[in-house]
């Protein structure tokens, strides 16, 4: 180290706070504070396309009496948020040994519903059945979050109308597809009041009066009046609202986002370093690598071998174990 | 590869890398043969085991200002890696550009001064990031507990 990055003079120096404000089962808020917005983008930019999840992405229909086209009903099916629990354990369809997918890189759903009452019947996520060997019992098992327990419907079957089908859910990521999204939405918010002057309000008479102020203006000190514009000020708090779709838990999705960054750059740290340390390379790995929290670090198992190529964004992976340096998904999966 | 007959206005060199043809590890394309067959089929042995190449150094670049190309990345990466780079004292200029929106390609161009080389900012500005991801992570997790704490004191 030739220099320390948090030793400058600016607000950086003091290092990163977070602060969370409210965090439940649907949703996290937190305050990201003395970090650049450049990190604070890619942040949020790696929680809304980056992070692994499962979705269903085959479908066999065999039969299918409904109203609605084989096609239209495969894509809702596909929307349906499943369980992402423990996908670190499951393979990329495209990494995996087997021919089209395995127990290894898939999970299998079936649906079979038959309306024989006098009255339409409903048909919903909770009707579709995990079946065959699946790494832990919660992984593929569609979210169930409404009141009623149903989650959500899938379609509506009059007397007589019949369904069936066979669903591969995989693990992908919302780069290649939106329905592996791992949040429903994720808001992203810097400097309310509008000091830094990056947005041009729309307005009538009066911005003030026409803007609602942001929940987080009170946190922050309104602007004193007839003060110099600050031309060497840089947005330095980022308020963070992560909602998550079901499939994995709210604060779960930032701990993971920001493993997926450290992914892609012990990836990159690798084939970097690779043609210097012939054999002793021990491989990418953070600084306090070992100091997290949490050591059960259940990353031994099922690819260690040689492929290693687990990762989405081109397989730079290696052989390394890098991950497991957050006190999330500890692993006791052995 | 056809000659180009009209390469009198500038140098290869001189053109902007994106027009400047691909530099190919396999130069027997062309030529016929079972040699190549053989030669081939060993290949792909070899690329099987090799991971596909995610950084490459452009043609041009020197030890203290390199340019470099990503594949598969983009602002995400992008974005924060220039700032961090730039953060280094020894790195004179740093940038990152995506040339065209639909390559999935990222290029960041790095210049130090004298001293270090474009490579190792780079590697420690890599570096840097994780340090700054583990830190995060670290402050988020103790937040997150902190608030379960607080949350269980009050219910």
């Amino acid at each position: 180290m030739d220099y320390d990055p948090m030793a400058m003079d600016d607000a950086e120096s003091l290092g990163p706070v977070v602060k969370i404000s409210q965090a439940d089962s649907v949703r996290v808020k937190f305050e990201l504070q003395n970090a650049d917005i450049s990190f604070a983008n890619s942040l949020r930019r790696v929680m809304l396309a980056e992070i692994p999840t499962i979705a269903i992405d085959l479908v066999e229909i065999e039969s299918n009496s409904s109203v609605l086209a084989d096609e239209f009903i495969a894509h809702r099916l596909g929307l349906i948020p499943l369980n992402a629990e423990g996908v670190e354990h499951l393979l990329y369809s495209r990494d995996c040994d087997c021919e089209e997918y395995c127990e290894n890189c898939s999970v299998k759903l079936t649906l079979h519903a038959k309306c024989t009452g006098y009255e339409n019947m409903s048909v919903s996520a909770r009707d579709l059945v995990p079946v065959g060997e699946r790494i832990n019992q919660s992984l593929g098992t569609p979210v169930i979050s409404d009141k009623d327990g149903t989650g959500p419907l899938i379609l509506k079957l009059r007397p007589e109308q019949e369904i069936k089908l066979e669903c591969i859910a995989k693990k992908g990521i919302a780069k290649e597809h939106a329905k592996w999204a791992p949040s429903a939405a994720i808001g992203f918010e810097y400097d309310p009041h509008n000091k830094l002057r990056h947005l041009d309000l729309w307005y009538e008479k009066d911005p003030k009066s026409e803007w609602p102020p942001s929940e987080y203006a009170k946190w922050e000190e309104p602007p004193v009046e007839g003060e110099p514009f600050d031309f060497d000020a840089v947005p330095n708090h980022f308020y963070y609202n992560v909602e998550t779709a079901g499939n994995l838990p709210p604060d779960g999705i930032v701990t993971e986002g920001i493993k997926v960054i450290q992914q892609k750059l012990a990836g990159l740290i690798h084939e970097l370093t690779e043609g210097e340390g012939e054999g002793g390379y021990d491989g990418p790995r953070s600084p306090d690598y070992n100091s997290g929290p949490d050591t059960g670090y259940g990353y031994s198992t099922s690819y260690g071998g040689n492929g290693g190529n687990q990762s989405a964004w081109g397989g730079g992976g290696g052989t390394t174990p890098f991950g497991g340096q957050t006190s999330y998904g500890g692993g006791g999966w052995s | 590869m056809a000659a180009r007959p009209d390469s009198e206005d500038i140098a290869m060199d001189d053109a902007p890398t994106s027009h400047q043809p691909e530099v190919k590890d396999d130069t027997m394309v062309d030529d016929a043969g079972e040699d190549v067959e053989e030669e081939e089929d060993y290949e792909e042995e070899e690329e099987e085991e090799e991971e596909v190449q995610r950084v490459k150094l452009l043609p041009g670049s020197t030890e203290t200002a390199a340019s470099f190309e990503f594949s598969n990345e983009g602002h995400t990466l992008g974005n924060a890696l220039r700032y961090v780079i730039m953060r280094n004292p020894e790195v004179e200029f740093c940038a990152y550009a995506i040339p065209h929106p639909s390559e999935a390609k990222m290029n960041v161009r790095i210049q130090t001064f004298e001293g270090t080389t474009a490579i190792e900012a780079l590697e420690k500005g890599l570096r840097d990031i994780q340090e700054l991801c583990d830190v995060v992570t670290d402050k988020f997790v103790a937040a997150a507990d902190d608030f379960e704490k607080k949350k269980a004191a009050t219910a």
